[in-house]
């Protein structure tokens, strides 16, 4: 089935809102908006080409190849990130920056604070034994784990799309990140310390799985499930950040107790203090908190069936 | 004066041979510089590599058609010498080349952590061309960046400087040698120089300056014109290759190329269709023995579009609706393209056009040091004029310039203000908002008009038309181009300036150089000269420009290992 896409007759505008901001120059960012005729299957990126190039107007973008191989092109296209290559052109579309990253100019951002964290990852393979020589043992079954996260082309559309990384000093590498660094964790051949620089560097705990970077991906990777959980059950057993050792207290709590109980999980995460109890007592006070059921409620019924549940999947992994 | 860094050596170019180049030179004890206008491995066209050729002998565990070394052997000459390069290719480097393939580019690479697509069972899987086999990093199609992010993370690893998205402006030439370059940073808008005693350009090739090209928007051929400006000798700028199956639509998407070699793991091949649905073109058919039939592809389409059954941008088809759909899926990075458009790879084909891609010829030189003809320059890649290239040939390439550049312990003089002065009032002369000048870009656009309109048919009154209308862009654009703001950051139209410096000189180059070859052959098609000439013109085509003169001489090709048949043969005719 084929047919002639140049002979369109089609006459269509889309509209676009562009941020502008020039930081040498400009006080505060402002919106130019342009009319675009629509071509055919067209992306983002052929909106932005049309300004640029038919338009005559020297705007900052980003892009390297155009092909969804480079990763440099992701904006934000009606408050989501988009890589601009690859999707398609919304016939009113607003476009900005990523998130979470500095504007170098309109919509080129810094992917310096990226670098720089990828660099503390220690982000090439750290070899258990010495490199044998080509072709070293190894097969696609070892690398069934990472061949969806070897997709990643590193656009940061994950990065702007994550709520954890609003809060700018929250310490959370991010998923771009930890989508890297599992797939070394996950290769058969590395030795290095992963869990620690899961836990501690990247601080992958902190991770809410909201599923956003999901959302957002172009290489549609998995992200949660085949990038960022294998590295929490690697990280936990650990026990070397707060995030570590939450994970594991709550896995005890329900394992004991058959359900969560909060209190007594950020007792076993934080240890028990004086101003942890100073601030037990005065929610207690305050009827935030039934200490009586915290320390003395009995286990839930069903807690058989869920230890049950616990062994079998320790067994399977 | 501008700041000035001092290196050993300085290498310009993030693809493959400028990754290799400092990865190299690097070990070989020397301060390396490395110099990106856009980012390491993200940039430039190797990021595009889809499947590497081996090299030979290939070993047992790859030879599953159990075809003898001697045969391989000289299949794989002949493809690189003969098919790919239409016997322009310097020989010698060529079996050079196999042998770096097999015993340090895989292991290098593989060391680094590069995955090598295997079966279950832990066998290298080989793509179909059994006899010359064919590796893929992750997937066909998608070789590029699991291979070039690995050499990005060694580079930053190693503590190397490294200046990216940072625009080589002009090499910088003291008593008749390079000694580095000037180099503006595009984020700030300053420029710098780089003193060095010897600089490696690797800028790449796959230029962006045919309307329709494989090329992205950093590549305007800065290289070339460096090279150019400095009096070095450029060779068969001519011979430049044309995709004929990348797709016509969405137009930013003209990049993405549909294989006609032989899909991962199948004898299958895409197929060429005219608008009549009368197939043109598969590779099992029209060229059995080649796996990259690139310059066949275009010679079959001509006479369709002649007889009005295609366009050069469109109006003709290709696809994979022959090949089951699990296959194409499975193996190949480009079913993804049909999946985002909400069509059926194992159903709907895909309107196709010509692209400008790749360049076999670039700037003349020595594959034993890989130096240029400018004492102090090497070069590494694309940009030369001795093999066509592909991501393993640019990464030799890149460890042979290392090693000599490396070694070339030439004392370093420091950089005067007489030699710095001229280029910083050139980049900074471009800085001015006129309200009535002509934008950059629009000069740039109408530079890829007119080598598009050159086409893949040429002839002599064609190329001096096409002469004409580049000077006078030179004459009557240039002077005048006017930015929309003077702003020092990322400022586009500014970058836009000096790439129309860089396109026009090396399209003139380019154009020159065409009406000096008096035949036609591989890519290169004129229908005042229909016949391959290879008594005449079996040589490198060099073209020089020294004190605004332009001087041309021819240089044979040795040709120790093949040669071709008949000295003179009817273009359309011939097999390579």
């Amino acid at each position: 089935m084929s047919h002639s896409l140049n002979q369109t007759t089609e006459s269509e505008k889309i509209r676009v809102r562009l941020y502008r901001f020039d930081p040498a120059i400009d006080q505060a960012p402002r919106y130019d908006s342009y009319e675009v005729p629509r071509t055919p299957r067209m992306r983002i990126m052929d909106a932005l080409n049309y300004i640029h190039e038919d338009l005559a107007v020297d705007f900052g973008y980003r892009w390297l190849c155009s092909t969804k191989k480079c990763g440099t092109c992701a904006v934000n296209v009606n408050g989501s990130p988009r890589l601009a290559c690859w999707e398609e052109a919304e016939s009113d579309m607003t476009i900005e920056p990523l998130s979470h990253m500095p504007v170098v100019r309109d919509l080129v951002t810094s992917r310096d604070s990226f670098e720089t964290a990828l660099s503390t990852l220690s982000p090439l393979i750290v070899r258990k034994t010495e490199y044998a020589g080509f072709p070293e043992p190894l097969t696609a079954v070892d690398m069934a784990p990472t061949e969806h996260l070897r997709d990643c082309i590193q656009c940061l559309a994950c990065q702007a799309a994550c709520p954890v990384l609003d809060q700018a000093d929250s310490g959370f590498a991010g998923p771009a990140l930890l989508v890297a660094l599992s797939e070394l964790a996950q290769d058969p051949r590395d030795g290095e310390d992963r869990a620690r620089l899961a836990s501690e560097t990247a601080q992958v705990f902190k991770c809410v799985s909201c599923y956003e970077c999901e959302r957002v991906c172009p290489a549609e990777i998995p992200i949660v499930r085949e990038a960022i959980e294998p590295l929490k059950r690697l990280a936990r057993p650990t026990g070397t950040s707060p995030g570590a050792k939450r994970a594991d207290a709550f896995l005890a709590v329900v394992e004991e107790r058959g359900y969560a109980n909060g209190a007594l999980i950020a007792m076993r995460t934080k240890g028990v203090t004086l101003s942890a109890i100073r601030l037990a007592v005065r929610m207690a006070l305050r009827g935030k908190i039934d200490l009586v059921e915290i320390f003395l409620k009995r286990a839930s019924t069903k807690v058989g069936a869920l230890r049950r549940t616990y062994e079998s999947s320790k067994e399977n992994k | 004066m501008i700041e000035v860094i001092e290196t050993d050596v300085l290498v310009i170019g993030g693809g493959a041979g400028g990754t290799n180049a400092v990865l190299k030179a690097s070990e070989q004890g020397a301060k390396v510089t490395m110099v990106v206008k856009g980012l390491i491995g993200k940039s430039g066209c190797s990021i595009f590599a889809s499947t590497i050729p081996f090299g030979t002998p290939t070993p047992d565990w790859l030879n599953h058609d159990e075809v003898s070394t001697e045969e391989r052997d000289h299949y794989r000459l002949e493809f690189m010498v003969r098919y790919y390069n239409h016997y322009l290719a310097d020989q010698d480097y060529c079996r050079r080349l196999e042998a770096y393939m097999r015993s340090e580019f895989f292991p290098d690479l593989e060391r680094l952590g590069v995955y090598w697509r295997r079966d279950d069972e832990g066998h290298i899987q080989p793509t179909a061309s059994r006899r010359t086999p064919n590796l893929v990093a992750h997937k066909q199609g998608a070789s590029g960046p699991a291979i070039l992010d690995k050499r990005r993370r060694e580079i930053f690893r190693r503590d190397i400087p490294v200046y990216e998205e940072c625009a080589a402006t002009s090499l910088l030439i003291d008593d008749g040698r390079v000694v580095g370059a000037t180099i503006l940073d595009i984020r700030r808008g300053k420029l710098f120089a780089v003193a060095a005693k010897s600089t490696i350009l690797a800028t790449g090739h796959s230029d962006y300056l045919a309307t329709r090209s494989t090329g992205t928007r950093e590549q305007s051929a800065d290289g070339i014109a460096m090279a150019l400006r400095v009096g070095a000798e450029l060779a068969n700028l001519e011979i430049q290759w044309w995709h004929t199956s990348d797709l016509s639509q969405p137009r930013s998407w003209m990049r993405f190329h549909l294989y006609p070699n032989p899909l991962l793991g199948t004898k299958e091949t895409a197929r060429l269709y005219n608008s009549e649905g009368e197939m043109f073109f598969e590779q099992k058919t029209h060229s059995p023995g080649v796996s990259a039939p690139y310059f066949e592809q275009i010679r079959r389409l001509c006479p369709q579009v002649q007889a009005g059954k295609a366009r050069w941008d469109g109006g003709y088809y290709s696809g994979y609706d022959h090949i089951p759909a699990e296959i194409t899926t499975k193996h190949q990075h480009q079913a993804q393209v049909w999946r985002k458009l909400g069509l059926d790879v194992g159903e709907d084909r895909m309107e196709c056009g010509i692209t400008w891609h790749m360049r076999q010829g670039g700037i003349n030189v020595d594959t034993r040091s890989m130096q240029t003809s400018v004492p102090g320059l090497y070069l590494a890649g694309g940009i030369g004029c001795h093999y066509l290239g592909s991501i393993g040939a640019v990464s030799f390439d890149g460890k042979v310039a290392a090693e000599a550049a490396a070694a070339d312990d030439e004392r370093r003089k420091p950089l005067t203000e007489q030699i710095v002065a001229p280029e910083e009032k050139r980049v900074f002369g471009f800085l001015r908002a006129e309200p009535d000048g002509p934008r950059p870009m629009q000069a740039k656009l109408k530079i890829r008009e007119i080598m598009w309109n050159l086409g893949y048919i040429k002839n002599a009154k064609k190329l001096s038309d096409a002469l004409d209308a580049l000077l006078s862009v030179r004459e009557e654009m240039l002077p005048r181009l006017a930015l929309e703001s003077t702003s020092r950051t990322w400022n586009t139209g500014w970058m836009d300036a000096l790439d129309v410096c860089s396109m026009l000189d090396a399209c003139e180059a380019t154009v020159r150089s065409a009406i000096n070859r008096k035949e036609s052959r591989g890519p290169f098609y004129r229908e005042d000269y229909p016949y391959v000439d290879n008594e005449h013109w079996l040589c490198r085509n060099i073209i020089q420009r020294v004190n605004g003169e332009w001087h041309t001489r021819t240089e044979p090709i040795p040709l120790p290992y093949l040669t071709p048949e008949k000295s003179r043969e009817p273009f359309f005719e011939s097999d390579y």
